[in-house]
């Protein structure tokens, strides 16, 4: 297709409005609850896991385990990741948690479905096939450590063959879903002196001797949400799973592995920082409609549409940078450059809609009830400029692709 | 159906357009502006690409193409020379406006000057804005219908762009004094016409290759037949000027984003040559992060600018019953969405402009303040064409009456002296 359009197909725009009467009138009314207990109940997942399948949502769907039965080369699907980001907004706006809640590999997928030989596609992905009938599984994806996030190259997590195994130590946090997953992607160096050519992928599972949940965290917001930390101590990983086998840590494949995630994953997670500004600007409008006078002039009503336009064209803005990154990754086209724009532009956007609705709505907008969520989104919407590479790392990948000779600084 | 891929046809249009910029424009981009004007074999190469009717429809002898392609054509432009698509002949604001308020006969008659030989001599303007707010709502300029059926017009408007250049304005004054601005009417008013006085350019901030000016209108009197939207009723009316603001706006956003593309541009290859610390400032983290904000600027308009033109082609198409060859079309968008989604772009592509421009500037230092470098240019034109048609004030108001429908007051929502001034 090529004649600039920037407008949705019918049935886009007919799924769109399904999950967003499904996210208003199911997800919504008890967003606060998880909130408030620190998850979603598993029959409520199930539920959802079997809507995704039913309506053939990647969004959704990436959780569901059918990674393996996608193209390799993830081209031929036409139009896969712009549906997820259609869909992640609308879920998000419903609920900002609950797509981290998905059962599935999660963040785990990519690096798996970009590195993994055809049997460990089998045997990690083939774990969430009967999730209709039997347990509800997660996967996850562990980088960060205490002393290294953003500076992917800077880990410290070591890992050293030993016979037929490779024996991991060290500690990985704020892992999404890190105490249920079933596995986890797990980054480790043979040498810190290597940098990225000594980093290894190992999917580790869950189970294996010597690795261990640490502390649960307690967080700001996204609170249904599992943040964990995971423990590595003396554990014995099996060699067949290293991530794609010895063969694919010949150059910097390590570090591209990482990299490779984040590509795919950076424009659906700006569509999910929209939906929650999105959900913060909705409540402004309404409550600007409800509470205030706005049929006689009053002097602070220009000040407010104002206010109320900034927000709403900021977010318009980063959704059509978002569907941009989607589309390119549909087409094939290489997109790191405008993948981590829709998330720098898309974050920054709905943190500002979650900032200015709160100042717009006036005291009423702190206050916090199961039908008043404008508190709970100025809390979830902040790491959303955080995880998957601050706004402040988006603009090195940003930079280093616009400016000639920039490799670092 | 989203794509950011133009057509072949659009992408031929936009190389040979982009080539015009690069190889004409934009080396006389000082020239020009010395000038105040651009010279005549400029003017005759873009009639001859046929650039001025792009924007119009063919129901009134337009080209036909749409808002996207006409997008995409004022970008390139502007890329050039921002002052340029103002100071290319043709009808300009002129054009969108009779396409809006006039029958398609009326329209088709009123342009057709502008299509043929000669037509890159020729300007056409609107008369809209007044430098006071009159004592009641609306405008002081009124039209007086006579005994002989007749109106008379008497007043003065200013922040009139090309007033200097055109034959033909389009003067809006009050016909209904109790109305305010529901009370205005629009009056074809050729620049021969007795009592009429255009005022001298006035000198400006930027865009000088454009031409600011006003006129005086002493009991000018013209036929019935000059009035326009006079098959309109009052809401009509009002609601047509309303699209007339937000089509133009929507095209002079466009003309933005050609300028920040252009700040950028210049901006990237100073820091990319300029050392200092013994590297390349564009490798300091300060200056990149910058440079990729103002990248970020470029994109998210274009895209939003885009947005608002696919959904006028799309109401354009349903509501002119033209041909439409995607079978899997949605609805076509309201009214409001158009506006609502121009009004977006109009504020967003103004303040990406201006802090391109700014920036633009600061990266180059000390440089940058010097007229040898372009970009002191660009952020002086980025605050001038910030201030034409629709302002990012005005565009935030009427997005917002828009989005919580409220009524479209046109002291809030269009330039006037009762809230901004902007030229049109």
């Amino acid at each position: 297709m090529s004649l600039i359009d920037i407008s949705l197909t019918k049935k886009q725009l007919e799924t769109r409005e399904m999950i967003r009467a499904f996210a208003k009138n199911v997800i919504r009314p008890q967003a606060m609850t998880w909130d408030r207990e620190g998850g979603i109940p598993d029959d409520f997942l199930r539920n959802m896991a079997m809507m995704a399948t039913a309506m053939g949502s990647n969004a959704m769907r990436s959780g569901l385990g059918d990674e393996a039965e996608k193209p390799e080369d993830g081209k031929k699907k036409g139009g896969g990741n712009l549906f997820s980001v259609l869909v992640a907004e609308e879920l998000a706006w419903g609920d900002g948690g609950l797509l981290l809640n998905l059962p599935g590999p999660g963040l785990g997928g990519p690096p798996v479905r970009a590195s993994g030989t055809p049997e460990q596609k089998q045997r990690f992905f083939g774990i969430f096939k009967d999730m209709s009938s039997g347990p509800l599984r997660w996967g996850a994806y562990g980088l960060t450590e205490p002393a290294a996030g953003s500076d992917v190259a800077g880990i410290r997590t070591s890992c050293r063959k030993d016979g037929r195994h490779w024996v991991l130590n060290g500690r990985k946090c704020y892992i999404t879903n890190g105490a249920k997953a079933s596995w986890t992607v797990i980054f480790a160096t043979i040498d810190p002196a290597l940098g990225r050519a000594g980093h290894r992928a190992f999917v580790v599972e869950k189970g294996t001797p010597g690795f261990s949940v640490g502390r649960l965290e307690d967080k700001m917001g996204l609170r249904a949400s599992e943040t964990a930390e995971l423990v590595l101590e003396d554990c014995r990983v099996p060699e067949e799973n290293l991530l794609g086998g010895d063969e694919k840590y010949t150059s910097k494949e390590g570090f591209m592995t990482a990299m490779k995630t984040f590509d795919n994953t950076r424009p659906l997670v700006g569509a999910m920082a929209l939906g929650i500004g999105k959900a913060a600007y909705d409540y402004a409008c309404d409550f600007v409609k409800d509470h205030y006078v706005l049929t006689r002039p009053v002097p602070r009503y220009a000040a407010l549409a104002e206010r109320l336009a900034r927000v709403g064209r900021a977010l318009e803005s980063a959704r059509v940078l978002t569907w941009r990154a989607a589309w390119m990754a549909d087409a094939g086209v290489p997109n790191a450059k405008e993948a981590s724009m829709s998330k720098a532009a898309a974050g920054q956007a709905a943190i500002r809609a979650c900032i200015e609705a709160i100042e717009i709505c006036g005291a009423e907008g702190s206050i916090a009830t199961e039908h008043q969520l404008l508190e709970k989104w100025f809390r979830d919407i902040k790491v959303y400029d955080i995880f998957e590479g601050t706004g402040q790392i988006q603009r090195i990948v940003i930079s280093k692709r616009l400016i000639e000779g920039l490799k670092s600084f | 159906m989203i794509s950011f891929e133009p057509s072949d046809d659009q992408k031929l249009m936009v190389e040979s357009v982009a080539q015009f910029a690069r190889t004409v424009l934009r080396p006389r981009l000082r020239e020009t502006e010395r000038q105040r004007a651009l010279p005549e074999d400029v003017r005759r190469t873009a009639h001859d690409l046929g650039l001025a009717l792009v924007a119009l429809p063919e129901r009134v002898g337009g080209a036909g193409l749409g808002l996207v392609s006409a997008v995409l054509l004022e970008e390139e432009i502007a890329w050039g020379d921002p002052a340029a698509p103002f100071a290319l002949g043709g009808p300009g604001a002129f054009g969108i406006a009779v396409t809006e308020l006039a029958t398609p006969e009326q329209a088709t008659a009123l342009l057709a000057p502008f299509t043929g030989e000669g037509g890159h001599d020729r300007f056409a303007a609107v008369a809209w804005g007044e430098t006071k707010a009159a004592e009641r709502a609306g405008f002081s300029t009124t039209a007086r219908r006579d005994d002989d059926g007749n109106f008379r017009i008497d007043g003065k408007k200013a922040y009139v762009v090309n007033a200097e250049r055109a034959e033909t304005f389009l003067v809006f004054a009050q016909v209904e004094a109790e109305k305010g601005f529901r009370g205005l009417g629009a009056f074809v008013v050729p620049r021969t016409a007795k009592g009429l006085t255009v005022s001298p350019r006035v000198a400006t901030l930027g865009l000088d290759a454009a031409s600011f000016g006003a006129i005086e209108l002493d009991d000018v009197v013209v036929d019935a037949s000059a009035r326009l939207g006079a098959h309109l009723d009052e809401d009509a009316f009002a609601a047509a000027v309303v699209r007339f603001f937000a089509r133009h706006a929507l095209l002079v956003a466009a003309r933005a984003v050609g300028l920040s593309r252009a700040a950028f541009d210049v901006t990237r290859e100073y820091v990319e040559s300029r050392k200092a610390f013994g590297k390349p400032i564009g490798h300091f983290q300060a200056v990149a992060f910058t440079v990729a904000d103002r990248a970020m600027d470029v994109d998210g308009s274009r895209g939003i600018v885009w947005r608002a033109a696919a959904a006028w082609d799309a109401f354009d198409r349903a509501r002119w019953g033209l041909p439409n060859d995607d079978p899997k079309a949605p609805p076509p968008p309201t009214e409001q969405d158009c506006l609502l989604f121009t009004a977006q772009a109009v504020a967003t592509a103004h303040e990406g402009a201006m802090r391109c421009g700014d920036d633009g500037v600061q990266l180059h230092g000390g440089a940058g303040f010097m007229r040898d470098y372009p970009v002191e240019k660009l952020m002086r034109d980025a605050k001038q064409l910030a201030l034409c048609t629709l302002t990012a004030e005005h565009a935030d108001q009427l997005a917002t009456a828009v989005t919580l429908g409220l009524p479209l007051d046109p002291a809030l929502v269009l330039p006037t002296a009762e809230s901004q001034n902007a030229f049109v």
